[in-house]
């Protein structure tokens, strides 16, 4: 009974450092689904380009409520469906994955082109897997009917290799991976989870072989470089678990010296060079992780692995003095534990952990800034956070944490605005009120009437002069008086007694006459084409004027209304801001309550880890003093 | 964990006092587990409420923006200029100088993370005001880096009727690939 349990107990063991070692894990690119968006061909709406400029600084929430207000405004009608595809992936991408399913259901709703349709299948095949549908998520992956564009299409095959896995079938996930030729970071992801997945199955010899392919790719990227160690990491313990201490020790030794996954490798390299009966050199991995900081689970192993080695070298003395270290090292471990545990039951916990998170993540990518977490400040909130990260859980609720604080400043930021909105519509009501007597005055001195009046006068004496052909009434003003002149010289000269001077003077009168009857017939055509076309100005000025005076005339009206619009609109969104506020203050207290809960259970199980390790050493340390006191040690 | 201690500890004792240590460690994680089922149910509830919360600040920002447009910029008097690249292999852009009726209204340094954003497609609204109904002038001067790695400053000017309605002006900076130099364009939006 007792050895069936210690073997389950060692079994569970090893298989916890399988997982440690080799969890399923996405690409750099999997989190935020909003950034797979290929940028269109041509943009044209304006607004649209606008989103976009923020969503490409990865401004998400700005993007998204842009975004909102020209979809409600109905300023993007040329990019309808993408700008529809690209909120769900916003709302995705922030977290709200309800929201974002509704999204991408109700864009698949309409009709939408197949190029739309087939990322929003994807969309969706990825929140059902990510929530653990998985039939849900097969079944959108069933609905995309052509390859996606760029990395969305790896990302597809890895997506529906994954969704296969979860559901334990292997053979086929081996299919998908089978007839994926490409080298690219999607692909080797998929093998390493799938060569995981099979040494879990029982079909060790073929996860290995995808392992052993992911270890000595070619690496030169971050990202591509953590991959391979990893896969190694995976590996070698796959074969530690299999007794095969020499390929394990082949295996361990590819992962880097100074990457995330270092101290576990020296761990497991020891381990494999005892197995194979090399106490010596399992000392050498395990004396460089002794000398690191005893916050790693590696290293606390590492306590108790030396002096084991020592005590296979028959080394006793030395072994002794090691055990000794181990009680002593576990307990001053188990004092700082307490002392972060105190630290998180006060207050401020959160706020420190995302301090020193903003600060890791400065000039890091995804990759990089968890890692970083390992320097983290010494200080007893933020001391352990690199082992509290590690948990998906944790992560997520900080991220929670994180956006409902964001979601307090933005509050906050709104609450001096909204205060500069009501002065601003009292202003307006009080610049409304002034405008009215200017307003009243201008209508009252303003009769549109009799200048329509004039206008139509006008317009008949040109409509009679053309049906006239009334030359002299086309005359400027100085023709005029002088056809006037005229008229009365030839009543003068009429007048005058017979005789040759009269006859001369009507002569040259007549003369004169015809003279500029001719010049005014002659112009008369040109003259009546111009005032007509100053007729059709004078009509649209007075059409124009129409339009102003309405325009004025319901400003005064509109103004008093549409002010109180705006007032209630202040009022209303002011009242959504207070109830809102006190639920946000309540959220981020039970998500910090939350988040403290799973640090103190995860920081409460590393003591009782650390009590076991120290309750391993003073028996060891007994029975070495026990084999001294018999007579055997050396 | 393998097992420790040297070879000739008394077996039968050893063996027991392991086990021991194993079984609390076991029943220790056993509990921690049972918490965690807990945990992860409170973990669900918390989500949501964050969920819904941030749905409702994204339609409140909807329309606290919307609101803020329409006091400060009305649609009568509303001007937006915008600014986008297109290729833009001939110039690397540094800053803009945007100029209203002989008046500075705005002067951009741009950030390489932006430069991106505008590269991949993003169109910048780089100015929001307003002006009255009528003629006006825009003069926007553009820095940067033109071929060649040279310096390079380029104006380009636009004159234009201001109706009643809002007015969307877009600065194009373009690649005249006969010429292997930048181009800067203006076009007027209805």
């Amino acid at each position: 009974m007792t050895v069936s349990i210690v073997r389950h107990c060692r079994s569970l063991f090893a298989g916890a450092l399988l997982a440690w070692s080799g969890g399923a894990v996405a690409a750099e690119g999997g989190g935020a689904p909003a950034a797979d968006l290929p940028p269109p061909a041509k943009i044209r709406d304006l607004d649209y380009g606008d989103v976009l400029f923020h969503f490409f600084q990865d401004d998400y929430f700005e993007a998204l409520v842009r975004l909102e207000v020209a979809h409600e405004l109905g300023r993007m009608p040329d990019h309808e469906s993408e700008a529809a595809l690209l909120a769900g992936g916003l709302y995705l991408s922030l977290g709200m994955h309800t929201e974002a399913s509704r999204r991408f259901e109700r864009l698949l709703a309409g009709p939408v082109p197949q190029s739309v349709s087939d990322r929003a299948h994807f969309y969706l095949a990825r929140i059902g897997f990510q929530r653990g549908y998985l039939d849900e998520a097969e079944r959108s992956l069933a609905r995309i009917r052509g390859p996606l564009p760029g990395e969305l299409e790896s990302e597809r095959k890895l997506l529906a290799a994954n969704v296969l896995m979860s559901q334990g079938r292997f053979r086929e996930a081996t299919a998908v991976l089978d007839g994926w030729s490409d080298t690219g970071s999607w692909a080797n992801y998929a093998r390493f989870n799938l060569g995981v997945a099979l040494v879990r199955s029982g079909e060790a010899a073929r996860g290995r072989q995808l392992l052993e392919t992911v270890g000595t790719m070619d690496a030169r990227s971050d990202e591509r470089l953590a991959l391979r160690d990893r896969a190694n990491l995976a590996l070698g313990f796959a074969l530690l678990q299999e007794r095969q201490p020499e390929t394990a020790v082949v295996a361990l030794s590819r992962v880097r010296l100074d990457g995330p996954f270092t101290n576990r490798a020296l761990l497991g390299l020891g381990w494999a060079e005892a197995d194979a009966s090399r106490p010596q050199r399992a000392l050498v991995p395990w004396l460089e992780l002794r000398e690191r900081s005893v916050v790693d689970a590696s290293v606390q192993e590492s306590l108790l692995a030396v002096p084991y080695a020592y005590a296979k070298l028959a080394s006793n003395g030395q072994a002794a003095e090691q055990y000794r270290h181990a009680v002593s090292a576990y307990a001053a471990e188990a004092r700082r534990l307490d002392e972060s545990i105190a630290a998180i039951r006060g207050s401020g916990f959160l706020d420190a952990v995302l301090e020193a998170a903003s600060e890791s993540r400065k000039g890091q990518g995804s990759i990089g800034w968890l890692w970083q977490l390992q320097r983290a400040p010494d200080a007893p909130h933020t001391r352990y956070l690199y082992q509290l990260l590690a948990s998906h859980e944790f992560q997520e609720g900080l991220k929670n944490y994180r956006d409902l604080r964001i979601m307090q400043r933005n509050l906050a930021r709104w609450t001096g605005s909204l205060d500069a909105f009501d002065e601003m519509v009292a202003a307006r009501e009080s610049t409304a009120a002034t405008r009215e007597p200017r307003k009243v005055e201008f209508l009252a001195a303003t009769d549109l009437e009799a200048l329509r009046q004039r206008r139509d006068a006008l317009a008949a004496r040109v409509a009679q002069a053309a049906a006239a052909r009334d030359v002299v009434s086309l005359a400027t003003p100085a023709e005029a008086a002088q056809w006037q002149a005229l008229d009365e010289l030839a009543a003068r000269i009429a007048a005058l007694p017979p005789g040759d001077k009269r006859d001369a003077l009507a002569e040259r009168s007549r003369l004169l006459r015809g003279s500029l009857a001719w010049r005014l017939d002659a112009e008369y055509k040109l003259r009546l084409s111009q005032l007509r076309s100053a007729m059709r100005d004078t009509d649209a000025a007075f059409a124009e004027a129409g339009r102003r005076y309405s325009r004025v005339e319901k400003a005064g009206d509109l103004a008093p209304r549409h002010n109180a619009d705006l007032a209630l609109r202040v009022r209303e969104l002011a009242d959504r801001m207070a109830r809102l506020q006190p639920r946000i203050d309540a959220a981020a207290g039970a998500q910090e309550r939350l988040l403290a809960g799973i640090a103190i259970r995860e920081l409460e199980a590393q003591k009782a880890r650390l009590a076991s390790y120290a309750t391993q050493a003073q028996f060891a340390l007994a029975a070495l003093y026990d084999g001294a006191a018999s007579g055997g040690a050396r | 964990m393998k097992p420790n201690g040297p070879r000739r500890l008394p077996n039968r004792g050893w063996q027991l006092i392991v086990a021991s240590a194993l079984l609390i460690g076991c029943a220790v994680l056993l509990a921690v587990r049972a918490d965690a089922t807990e945990a992860a149910a409170e973990v669900r509830t918390v989500d949501q409420d964050v969920q819904a919360l941030k749905k409702e600040l994204v339609d409140l920002n909807r329309d606290l923006f919307r609101l803020e447009e329409e006091l400060l910029y009305p649609a009568s008097t509303q001007v937006a200029v915008f600014l986008s690249v297109n290729v833009g292999t001939f110039f690397a852009l540094d800053s803009v100088q945007l100029n209203v009726d002989g008046k500075e209204v705005a002067n951009y340094l741009y950030t390489e993370r932006e430069v991106e954003a505008l590269h991949r497609g993003g169109v910048q609204k780089l100015y929001l005001g307003n002006l009255k109904a009528g003629e006006h002038e825009l003069v926007a001067v553009f820095t940067g880096k033109g071929p060649h790695e040279r310096d390079y400053r380029r104006g380009t000017t636009l004159k234009f009727d201001k109706a009643v309605g809002a007015k969307y002006v877009e600065l194009r900076i373009t690649d005249r690939d006969a010429a292997l130099q930048p181009e800067f364009a203006v076009r007027q939006w209805e």
